[in-house]
This record gives C-alpha cells, sequence and structure tokens, in this order.
C-alpha cells in the first residue's frame, strides 16, 4: 500500500481506539448527539433536526447489567449495546433512535425505554412489508410523525430545504461509498478488506460531511494506483454481525481477501437507487422501502440469494462466509435457502456462528483457515 | 368439598375438531375447494367468506408437541440447516411440510393454495412463511400489522391494516377465481364477533371461586376460536361450554379438591408438559385461571367502530396483547391479578419465542417490586423437550409456592 493511501487511512482509524471519539468531540462543541440502532433510521430527518447521528454499538466484554433484563437467548447485539446504556457509556447521547425490524430490537426498545435513564428515544414503526403504496403511505405518515418529534424533543424545526440539503449530503455519502465498494470489487487488493471496514465503521461514526471528504480523496488516491494482479481467494462475507472487523481481520489473516460483503452495516445500506427529487418525506419513504430489505422485512418477489449471486460474478468470488450472530432470527431463517442456491452456483460456503462482545474465537480461526485452503487452487 | 369431575364439553371439543381436520384433509384432493395455511392472529373472516378452509400450522405444531413427535419433526428441518436456536414451531412446521410427517391422522397438513401471514403475533412468522412459500410455491398474502409501542393504538397503523384486508380480499378472489362476496363476510364478522365476546366470557367465568376450569383447559379448548372463529359451529360449542362452566360454578365445582392460591400463566403452555404442569400445581391446591395466551384470541380494540365493521376488524387485529409495549402488558396483568384475585404469575420464559419472552423479566420484576405478586419464571419451550428437566422445574415449582403460601399468610395475618 502507498503511503499516501496509509495516510489517508488516518483519520477514518481513529475510531478503532474510541468510537465515538468525534462524537464526544462534537459534544464538547455543543452539538446535540443522536445514536441510532439501525440502518433503518431515518439519519436525514435528525441529520435535518440539528444532530449528528452515530451507530450504537456495543464492545467486548461481558454483558452482566443487560443480563438481569434479557433472556440467555437473546443475540450479544442486543445485550452488548443494552449493557452499556445501562453502564451510562452512552450517557452522552441527547437521543436514542430505534427502527422496528426484528423482535429482539422491538423488545430491547421496551426495556431500554423502562430501564435506561437520561435520554428520550424515538422508536420508528418501519413498515415490515416493502413495497407498494400502501406501504408507502403508511412510512411517509409515520415520518412526518417522527419528524414532529424531532422538532419537538430538539425545538428545531425542519425544512423542506434543511431536509433536502441532509438527504444530499447522505446520497453523496451512499455514491461514495458505492464507488469504494465497486474499485474493490474490481480490485480487492489495492485495500485490505480490513482496512475497507474500517472504512465502514467510521462512516456510522462520523460527521457525513467529514467522511464524504475523506472518501473523495481516498478514491482518488485507489484511482491513482496501477490494478495489480491477485491471486489470494476472494471472499465475501454475509449474514448479520455489526462490528465485523476482528472477524475480516481474522478471515485475511488465513490468506484470503475479503473482497465483498452482504451486510447490513456494509454494503446493503449503501445500495439505494436514485430517487427523483420532490417532497423530502416521499422520498425518504421512497429510499427506505427500496433498500435490499433488511432479512426481518417481506418484499413481494424479492430473493434473497440475489445480490449474492450478482456480487460473486461480478467480483470474482471465490467463497462466502456467513457470520451468523448466534440467536438471529431473520438471518437464520435466510440461511439454509442460500447455502442450498450458493451450492447450486458451485460456490462454496462456510456458516459461522458468532457472538459480538467476544474476541474472536481460536474455532473460528481454525475452520477459516480450513476453508480457505480449499479455495487455494 | 369438590371432586374432580371432568369437563364434558371436550369430548364435543374433539368431535368438532376431528370433523373440521378430515375435512381439510379431503378438500386436498377436491380442486375446487381451496386450502390456505395462515397465522393464529390472521385475519381469518376474509377467508371463511370466500370459502377457503384455514389451516393453522402453530395449531398443527403444538398438536405434534402434544403428540410428542415435534423433536423427530424438527430434526428434519435441522437437517436442512435451519438452526435449533430457531422457534420450535416454525422448525416443526417446516419438518413437517419437507416430510409429510405430523400429527393429522399420522401424516401432515393438506397442502396449502395460498399463504396468509400477519405479524401481529410476531416476527418469526414472517420469515416461517417466506420458507413455506419456496416450498410450496403459492401465493403469500403478507399483512403487516405495526407493533403498538404505547398504549393507545395509533391511527396511521389502523388505516394501513384497512387498505392491507381490502387488498387481501381481491388477492383471495384471485384463488379462487370467484368475485368477494361482501355480505357473506359482514355475517362471518357478525360470527366471528359473537365467538370471541363468548370466549371471553368463558375465560371471565374463572374468576369465580372455585374456578370452574383450569388455564390447562382452557390451553386445550382454545382450538376452535384459533381455528373456527367466523362459523356457527364455533359458538354452538362455546355456547355449549359456557353453559357448562355456569352448571359447574352454581354447584360449585372446581378443578382442585381444594382451591388455596390462584394464579395467572405467561406465555404459550408448554405443549408436552401439560400433564406434569398441572399436577405439580395441583399438588400444592394451586388453580392456574388465567393466561395472557388464551386472552390474546379475544382481544377487541378499545375504541373500536361498530358502524364500520371493517375498520373494527382492522383495529381488532393490531389490538392483541403481543402487538403491544411494555405498558400495556403491565396494565394487562394487573388487570388479571385484580380481577382474577391471582396469589402469583407464572412466566414461561419461551426460547422459541422471542416476541412473547423478552421483556418478561422487566415485567416480572415490576409486577414484584411495584405490585407484590410473586413471580416465578419457568426457561422452557413450547415444544422442544430437549432442555427440559422435570426435577428442576418441579423444585422451582415447589420453591415458588412456598414463598406463594407465607406471603399469602402474611396478608391474612
Amino acid at each position: 500500500m502507498s503511503s499516501n493511501i496509509k495516510s489517508v487511512l488516518e483519520p477514518f482509524e481513529k475510531v478503532k481506539d474510541d468510537l465515538y471519539f468525534f462524537a464526544r468531540q462534537a459534544k464538547q462543541n455543543g452539538e446535540k448527539v443522536a445514536g441510532f440502532l439501525c440502518t433503518y433510521s431515518p439519519q436525514e430527518l435528525f441529520h435535518a433536526g440539528g444532530y449528528f447521528p452515530v451507530r450504537v454499538i456495543g464492545k467486548e466484554g461481558g454483558t452482566p447489567l443487560a443480563d438481569q433484563w434479557l433472556q440467555q437467548y437473546a443475540c450479544s447485539f442486543a445485550k452488548g449495546v443494552l449493557n452499556l446504556g445501562l453502564t451510562g457509556d452512552f450517557s452522552f447521547l441527547d437521543l436514542v433512535v430505534f427502527s422496528h425490524t426484528c423482535d429482539t430490537m422491538q423488545n430491547l426498545a421496551e426495556v431500554w425505554r423502562r430501564r435506561v435513564e437520561g435520554m428520550p428515544i424515538i422508536v420508528v414503526s418501519t413498515p415490515n412489508l416493502n413495497g407498494g403504496d400502501i406501504a408507502l403511505t403508511y412510512l411517509k405518515r409515520e415520518l412526518t410523525r417522527v419528524k414532529e418529534e424531532v422538532e419537538k424533543i430538539s425545538g428545531n424545526t425542519i425544512t423542506d430545504a434543511n431536509l433536502l440539503e441532509s438527504i444530499r449530503i447522505y446520497d453523496m455519502h451512499r455514491n461514495n461509498m458505492r464507488k469504494l465498494y465497486e474499485i474493490r470489487r474490481n480490485n480487492p487488493s489495492l485495500l485490505s478488506g480490513t482496512d475497507m471496514f474500517t472504512v465502514v465503521l467510521s462512516s456510522m461514526l462520523m460527521k457525513k460531511e467529514e467522511h464524504n471528504k475523506l472518501l473523495e480523496v481516498l478514491i482518488t488516491e485507489l484511482q491513482k494506483v496501477p490494478s495489480q494482479k491477485e491471486d489470494k481467494p476472494r471472499i465475501l462475507v454475509g449474514g448479520s454481525v455489526c462490528q465485523a472487523q476482528g472477524f475480516i481481520q481474522s478471515i485475511e489473516m488465513s490468506g484470503a481477501i475479503v473482497s465483498d460483503d452482504d451486510l447490513c452495516m456494509g454494503s446493503r445500506s449503501y445500495v439505494i437507487p436514485p430517487i427523483p427529487q420532490g417532497d423530502p418525506i416521499e422520498m425518504l419513504a421512497q429510499m427506505y422501502l427500496s433498500r435490499i430489505p433488511c432479512p426481518a422485512f417481506y418484499k413481494p418477489g424479492y430473493d434473497p440469494a440475489g445480490p449474492y449471486i450478482e456480487k460473486i460474478k461480478s467480483g470474482n468470488v471465490n467463497g462466502v462466509i456467513f457470520l451468523q450472530t448466534k440467536f438471529c432470527d431473520p438471518y437464520g431463517f435466510n440461511y439454509p435457502y442460500l447455502r442450498k442456491r450458493l451450492e447450486q452456483e458451485g460456490i462454496p460456503s462456510l456458516l459461522l456462528e458468532v457472538e459480538q462482545n467476544q474476541p474472536v474465537p481460536e474455532a473460528f480461526r481454525t475452520r477459516v483457515e480450513a476453508f480457505v485452503e480449499t479455495l487455494i487452487k | 368439598m369438590s371432586q374432580r369431575v371432568p369437563i364434558r364439553a371436550t369430548a364435543k371439543m374433539k368431535e368438532l375438531m376431528g370433523f373440521y381436520y378430515m375435512m381439510a384433509k379431503s378438500a386436498e384432493n377436491d380442486p375446487n375447494q381451496k386450502i390456505a395455511w395462515i397465522t393464529s392472529g390472521g385475519p381469518v373472516e376474509i377467508l371463511h367468506a370466500a370459502g377457503v378452509i384455514p389451516i393453522y400450522p402453530e395449531n398443527v405444531a403444538a398438536m405434534a408437541g402434544t403428540m410428542k413427535i415435534s423433536d423427530e419433526i424438527c430434526a428434519i428441518a435441522e437437517e436442512q440447516g435451519f438452526s435449533r436456536d430457531l422457534c420450535s414451531y416454525a422448525r416443526t412446521d417446516i419438518g413437517s411440510a419437507l416430510s409429510g410427517k405430523g400429527p393429522i391422522m399420522g401424516s401432515a397438513s393438506p397442502k396449502p393454495d395460498l399463504l396468509v401471514c400477519c405479524n401481529n403475533i410476531c416476527g418469526t412468522v414472517t420469515k416461517w412463511y417466506e420458507e413455506l412459500q419456496r416450498i410450496f410455491n403459492v401465493p403469500l398474502i403478507f399483512i403487516d400489522a405495526p407493533f403498538q409501542y404505547g398504549i393507545k393504538d395509533r391511527p396511521e397503523a389502523i388505516d394501513y391494516m384497512e387498505a392491507q384486508l381490502r387488498r387481501m380480499m381481491e388477492q383471495v378472489s384471485e384463488v379462487t377465481g370467484k368475485p368477494f362476496d361482501m355480505d357473506k363476510f359482514m355475517e362471518t364478522l357478525e360470527l366471528s364477533d359473537r365467538a370471541v365476546k363468548l370466549w371471553r366470557e368463558i375465560q371471565d367465568l374463572l374468576q369465580h371461586k372455585p374456578a370452574p376450569m383450569n388455564s390447562f383447559d382452557t390451553f386445550i379448548h382454545l382450538a376452535p376460536i384459533v381455528t373456527l372463529r367466523g362459523t356457527q359451529g364455533c359458538i354452538e360449542y362455546y355456547e355449549t361450554l359456557k353453559a357448562e362452566l355456569l352448571e359447574r360454578i352454581e354447584q360449585g365445582i372446581g378443578t382442585l379438591e381444594k382451591e388455596e392460591y390462584r394464579l395467572g400463566w405467561d406465555n404459550l403452555p408448554v405443549w408436552f408438559k401439560i400433564k406434569f404442569l398441572s399436577e405439580r400445581f395441583s399438588q400444592h391446591n394451586a388453580a392456574l385461571v388465567v393466561s395472557t395466551y388464551t386472552r390474546s384470541f379475544c382481544y377487541q380494540a378499545e375504541d373500536r367502530d361498530i358502524s364500520n365493521p371493517l375498520r373494527a376488524m382492522s383495529a381488532d387485529y393490531l389490538a392483541g396483547y403481543i402487538n403491544h409495549g411494555l405498558d400495556f402488558r403491565e396494565r394487562e396483568l394487573t388487570e388479571m391479578v385484580r380481577d382474577f384475585s391471582l396469589d402469583g404469575f407464572v412466566m414461561h420464559s419461551n426460547r422459541s419465542c422471542r416476541a412473547y419472552s423478552f421483556g418478561q423479566y422487566e415485567l416480572a420484576r415490576t409486577l414484584e417490586d411495584k405490585y407484590g405478586v410473586p413471580v416465578l419464571l419457568i426457561e422452557a419451550d413450547q415444544n422442544d423437550t430437549r432442555m427440559w428437566s422435570d426435577e428442576q422445574v418441579g423444585n422451582r415449582i415447589d420453591a415458588f409456592m412456598e414463598r406463594v403460601a407465607s406471603k399469602k399468610q402474611r396478608n391474612i395475618a
């Protein structure tokens, strides 16, 4: 990697040591910070309402406080973030935003509301039916209600002009991230998967305006590098992991390169078809309904294997590793079908159950190494 | 002192349900008779009005559980890659669909021409029915009933439901090939409304001391309201049951020799351990007299507009216990404690059901701390026997009943 690219990556890496480095900095400047738990939270609305939206993420370690409120069979993401809510780690947040997705997130929002003190919460009732005018009408009304609630809590009026500007910034960000994904799809060795996921992580924890600037520099630098021959097997990671860095790094240490992903906190959230300019609430509603749907949602006619096969073919992927968070139902139900479809396509896959609050276990490395070996021809 | 007198109506119910399943099974070979698989909280009245026979995979899974064949059927789904951490009903049903094995006269449910999934009971059904659609390759109607976080249901959610139910009528009529009969639909809604009210009245009769029936019986008598609401047979059955319960009340017949303690139950039953649990609580002279689960099938919206039946139906299908947040659940639980004179609550922390179970620890703490109601949490599963231990659960029940008894004594003293 050129020293130029290395220095471009430095600012992104600040979040590796302290996830909320930028959030705290903003707080010190007297700004308001909103935490969101899911990429379905309409961040544009909160941005337009004067908040700096950051992703709520757990960290490594036990969850003794959350264990008092959530059963053993709750996923490690839910427990991890609830634990930090209860310890007061998130007390710097002025607002917390939940989106209705799976049963676990639904009840987590309820426990959080009743037990985590110090900040208001908003739950966005995302329709679980994705597609069609009926769902669109509902989401428009829901986003209007959320907008009014943000105005009430923040004391700021959200004008159409503000909201359109926020949408523009977020759109530009999604475009930049898609460009970066595209560059890596063609030429993954330009930027390792490990570095890519640092960029992805920082995209949820930095201001989009800043992130855009850095991304543009990064993209320009990467485009200068002549394309290189690469013989490492290319891996696509799928599944339901929210903090993928450790796992990605472990996969790459085994001799493969993670060239693409189908993760919600990865490529999925950047794929939104262009929406014609118009009423901003209508635009937002259309954008969130035309995403690759969260596996908890039902989208008529949608084939969950579609994005996998498309990325595998366009990016010459050699194998798929599913990073499945234990007790994640929506992904758990998709897995048997995805495995079957990949088999039909002749793509090897490996399922690894992960806990998000634990370091990468030794067994994970062993299984990944064995899998990667079979891909090296 | 009352003797243990069995409920006579049970035989009639078995007959009713047997007839229904026989009819459904024979319809499988009749191309003119359409069959739909539907979730327990689904808007079945639209199917009845269109002459489509509804089949409830959840009910079939529970039957497999009580017949103790669910483990074996779940294993078939697990071999296909469905994790043991997923809902055991879904695993039972998917295993049954894949293998043809099942509890209905020795085999699986009759194959569907249509699938109807309403997520007012959980999000798991969304994924489960997607899988059924892949297996059977038939149309899937998905009704999205937004979870109501607050106590008061939101009007935009009711509008959303209404629009989806109207569209469902068109979708069903595409499957039957016949225009949707609005008059028949209105009649069905009325039959359904009467059945739902009867089901509530029957459960409310258990407020009487001694309770004329036990919640373990209520679990069994639930079958018609789930599968047959909207039919005349359902009403007739519950009228018979109600009359018998009134008779039992008049004669002072309870379900225990001596009813000393009264308990509530939260979450689905542990289908394969109904007898064990019933006997264990009986040993302590404790009767289970109300459950959030069986009451889920008689929720009607609070401010329903009866002059507009479709609107009322749209609101009703949002109104259930588990489609609501914890403030609503707290209110319901405390009302049950008051109305049924409960001495404690038993909460089944059900590994299969994250929608129902997460939040129970919070509710249990609230009942204990804020209202002084003893709560027993039983960690188990509705259909998967593999982590159950008679000894462990039995000991916990014994310890809990000691706590209930000493608290009651203190209150009397």
